[in-house]
């Protein structure tokens, strides 16, 4: 069954010859067509159906038309996913309305088609601006696609070094030129000196002999040298490139490949291209003139004997591509087999606990005894595997070999052919074989030259999307912050907000509540710029976040994120961060007002204490602390803390919060906290939930309204007072007058 | 002490009755109630297929020990929505597996006809009972339920993929 390829299953404004001819008929006049996807089942099975998306309507046609939701109707789409398949459906006042089914392959088409329907229905964003927006990307993705190949973008990135890159090829090629010289020297030593006893011949021969290997050595060097150049300056100059770039990516593309993917990227793919680049690119060229130089030699010696020359040629490719087809299956199961060894070691040494525990030794002995064994089967068979292919291979080019002596030796005896050409003949065709095996070689390798450097350009094609726009501004923040129906997705599929809207006073300080995966932290990274926004309009002091300029946005907001990561430089840097060219004191009073100041100096090279990796050498409660310090030394205007004290003991919690309540007056402050009590100082509470803001108000106000607010502050008591045997009732009161009085 | 199931809440076959089916919804009806856009859920989806739980709107309906007990028209209107939740082809046959550009293009032929995809090097897993569960690139998942019981060229195909 032929179904559309995945990539072309969502079609953005579809010219009339790409639409289909059903869909067509069920278009009403002046209807516009915005976007058509293809699913690839219908019910439980395979089969197609499209879901058009047009100005007016949502359609799902197969042999006729299956739905029909008009849009004013709808009030949001969504997908939801299973194990191999995915549901699209849209919310309309009369409840959820699913539409269409389809396997995950299709699941970026549909991704796109629900963006795309919550922005008219959810953002409002107006129709003629989306379909401006909509359009322009349409054509740029033709540009990208249709104009340049990867090999021409690849070596434009290479550019630099192309005088680098042309030396080594014709370094190269030069060495095997001077290669061909021996040979014929050898016949000239054969047919004109020995042969014909000429003397007077040989200290030329000789010496010819000697300028060549001299000529040798010196190419070789040059060679040598050339090559490390090469290969040190292509890798510089493509992970540059990617490292540059990493700093354009938003937080968005981090989240999409990964960090173990951006890694690999940078690290893996950079000598992926290199090594491919020198092992596949270079020496094609290399190749293909030794087969010209080498040929036409051969020929010009004797047209016949080329012929058997070229005899088990055929057959050896013939073995080639069998042996590439099906050793990488072989080589990849020895390799899977490999792992299955390592993961069982792996396991009993990280889960050592675990298998004690549990007593699981014997099964674990069972595993890795099994593990060994199906090694070392899958190695045997990789050597049965070798055993068949090369020798049949060699017996063809044995059988030529022998053919070239037979009738080349037949042709000498009857004085036909001299012993030179003979000898030199023999001793070209080997030089042939080598070239034309290298060449397959490269071709095979040229192909994965392109993979991993299209994976690089991956990275490289990115658009950065959160980058100054080219009006942005510099701006000094008086500290107002406003969130105008903002809608985002990380994923494309899950909203964690949901049109919040939110309005906060210059120096005003609000605490942001609510259960896990509500949208607070989501909530902060977008007021940082981190993300934009699918929907609506972040600002501060009525500015649109997008017409700031970032650098100006980082100077004045600070965020102390939940379990900070630090970077892998000392304590002192780490709280520097906040402020270039801190002063020590600055960095001290900084320190102290996290209340880090004194465990800093317990440690014996204080504040020059190197923190590892990610601040690995620190506790989560030092870590969470420095980060709070370094964000205090910018002395920002507008100040956001995600859950500061999450990882603080009771007591050290109490002390920082008291002095946060000290350093955040006259500063706007937004606090993410579950712990109730760290908000004590905080003028407003807004409590969210799955995406939404749902309550707003003081303290008081909140748990005189009997909602969400009240819950949780119930269950926190609840908790508190159940450890010390208080009633809950009378527990609650106390509590709260001892709060209302610290 | 032992566990309490009293969170389990098991469902009698015998008084649940589904009304209506659509995609990954169904309208169940128990003891007289009637509750709109419940989803179906397997908790344990290859060990237990026969386990079923209903939420609605992320509340738990009900847990139904094996809903084949329910009567003919129910496990209909049922099996129609676990199709497509729990779609997922039955390889009967593998016709080919080549390696393209680092990855494999696997041809197979499956309870729900001829399918192409392309998985990455390692996506055969092997289930607890001996079947085998392919992940193509997209994570799209490929039953092999008796693998034993395949042709030879079909085994020698999954056997270089083990």
């Amino acid at each position: 069954m032929s179904r559309s390829p995945e990539e072309d299953s969502l079609k953005l404004f579809p010219s009339a010859h790409e639409l289909p001819d059903r869909v067509k008929s069920f278009l009403n006049d002046g209807e516009e067509v915005v976007a058509v996807a293809v699913t690839d089942l219908v019910g439980g099975d395979y089969g197609e159906e499209y879901v058009v998306l047009t100005n007016d309507r949502i359609l799902v046609v197969n042999e006729k038309l299956a739905e029909e939701v008009p849009l004013s109707k709808v009030t949001a789409a969504s997908i939801r996913g299973y194990i191999n398949t995915c549901v699209f459906s849209v919310d309309t006042d009369e409840g959820s309305r699913s539409l269409a089914v389809f396997t995950r392959g299709r699941l970026a088409a549909f991704d796109k088609l629900v963006t795309i329907i919550n922005n008219l229905v959810i953002g409002k964003i107006p129709y003629n601006l989306l379909k401006e927006q909509l359009l322009s990307k349409v054509q740029n993705d033709q540009a990208r696609k249709s104009t340049r190949t990867v090999m021409v973008k690849l070596l434009g990135l290479l550019k630099p070094i192309s005088l680098l890159l042309v030396a080594t090829i014709a370094v190269a090629v030069a060495i095997r030129v001077v290669g061909l010289v021996p040979p014929y020297l050898m016949k000239v030593l054969v047919d004109e000196v020995l042969t014909k006893a000429r003397a007077d011949y040989l200290p030329y021969v000789i010496g010819a002999l000697l300028a060549v290997n001299l000529a040798n050595t010196a190419l070789n060097t040059a060679n040598a040298y050339l090559n490390t150049k090469l290969n040190v300056a292509v890798t510089n100059t493509l992970r540059g490139r990617v490292y540059r770039k990493l700093h354009e990516l938003s937080l968005t593309h981090y989240d999409m490949f990964g960090s173990g993917g951006l890694w690999s990227r940078i690290i893996d793919d950079t000598n992926r291209v290199q090594w491919f680049l020198t092992q596949a690119f270079i020496p094609l060229f290399i190749n293909a003139a030794m087969i010209v130089f080498v040929g036409a030699t051969l020929v010009t010696m004797n047209a016949w004997l080329t012929l058997i020359v070229l005899m088990p040629i055929p057959v050896s490719v013939v073995g080639n591509i069998i042996y590439r087809k099906t050793a990488s299956r072989y080589y990849h199961r020895l390799w899977r087999k490999w792992s299955r060894i390592v993961s069982v070691i792996s396991d009993t040494i990280n889960a050592a606990i675990l298998v004690k525990s549990y007593g699981k030794e014997p099964e674990f002995e069972r595993k890795f005894e099994e593990s060994q064994s199906e090694f070392e089967r899958a190695q045997m068979d990789v050597f049965k595997f070798e055993q068949q292919i090369w020798p049949a291979v060699g017996l063809a080019f044995t059988a030529s070999s022998l053919l070239v002596w037979w009738f080349g030796g037949n042709e000498v005896l009857k004085g036909k052919m001299s012993l030179g050409t003979i000898m030199a003949f023999t001793s070209y065709m080997w030089m042939f074989y080598s070239p034309v095996f290298g060449l397959i070689d490269n071709v095979r390798n040229l192909q994965l030259l392109v993979v991993a450097a299209s994976r690089l350009f991956e990275i490289l094609d990115i658009e950065p999307d959160v980058r100054d726009a080219p009006d942005a501004i510099e701006v000094e923040l008086k500290g107002a912050v406003e969130c105008l129906n903002v809608w985002f997705t990380y994923d494309g599929i899950h909203y964690a907000l949901k049109g919040v809207n939110l309005k906060i006073a210059p120096g005003e300080r609000v605490g942001l509540v609510g259960p896990s995966g509500s949208g607070k932290t989501t909530l902060a990274k977008l007021l940082i710029h981190l993300y934009d926004p699918q929907v609506g309009e972040l600002r501060y002091d009525g500015i649109d976040v997008k017409k700031i300029k970032l650098s100006s946005l980082k100077r004045q907001v600070a965020v102390v994120l939940q379990n900070p990561v630090l970077l892998d430089a000392t304590i002192a840097d780490n709280i520097a961060l906040g402020k270039e060219d801190a002063r020590p004191e600055e960095i001290i009073a900084a320190a102290k007002a996290a209340r880090v100041h004194e465990l800093v100096m317990k440690l014996p090279e204080a504040y020059d204490t190197e923190v590892g990796m990610q601040g690995s050498r620190l506790s989560g409660g030092e870590r969470a602390r420095v980060a709070l310090a370094a964000a205090l030394l910018k002395d920002p205007k507008i100040l956001i803390l995600d859950e500061p004290t999450a990882a603080l003991d009771a007591l050290t919690e109490d002390e920082v919060t008291e002095e946060l309540e000290r350093l955040t007056r006259g500063r706007t402050t937004i606090i993410i906290a579950h712990r109730l009590s760290t908000l004590r100082f905080t003028s407003r509470i807004i409590v969210m939930e799955n995406g939404r803001i749902v309550e707003e108000g003081t303290h008081e106000e909140l748990l005189k309204r009997d909602g969400l607010y009240k819950r949780l502050w119930e269950a926190q008591l609840k908790g508190l007072t159940r450890m010390s045997g208080m009633e809950a009732e009378s527990g609650v009161s106390e509590y709260v007058a001892q709060l209302q009085h610290a | 002490m032992s566990l309490s199931f009293s969170t389990l809440k098991v469902l009698d076959a015998a008084r649940v009755k589904v009304i209506e089916a659509r995609f990954d919804e169904l309208t169940l009806e128990i003891d007289g109630t009637v509750y709109k856009g419940v989803r179906p859920r397997r908790p344990f989806p290859f060990s237990y297929p026969e386990i079923v739980i209903f939420y609605s709107d992320k509340e738990e309906i009900g847990m139904l020990r094996d809903y084949r007990e329910l009567d003919d028209r129910s496990r209909e209107l049922l099996e129609s929505v676990l199709k497509v939740v729990y779609f997922m082809p039955k390889v009967r046959k593998v016709l080919s597996i080549r390696s393209v550009e680092g990855k494999y293009e696997w041809r197979v032929v499956t309870d729900k006809g001829e399918v192409t995809f392309q998985s990455w090097g390692r996506c055969v897993r092997v289930l607890r009972d001996g079947r085998l569960l392919i992940r193509d690139i997209y994570n799209r998942a490929y039953i092999v339920e008796e693998p034993e019981k395949l042709d030879s060229r079909s085994r020698l195909y999954l056997s270089m993929m083990i």
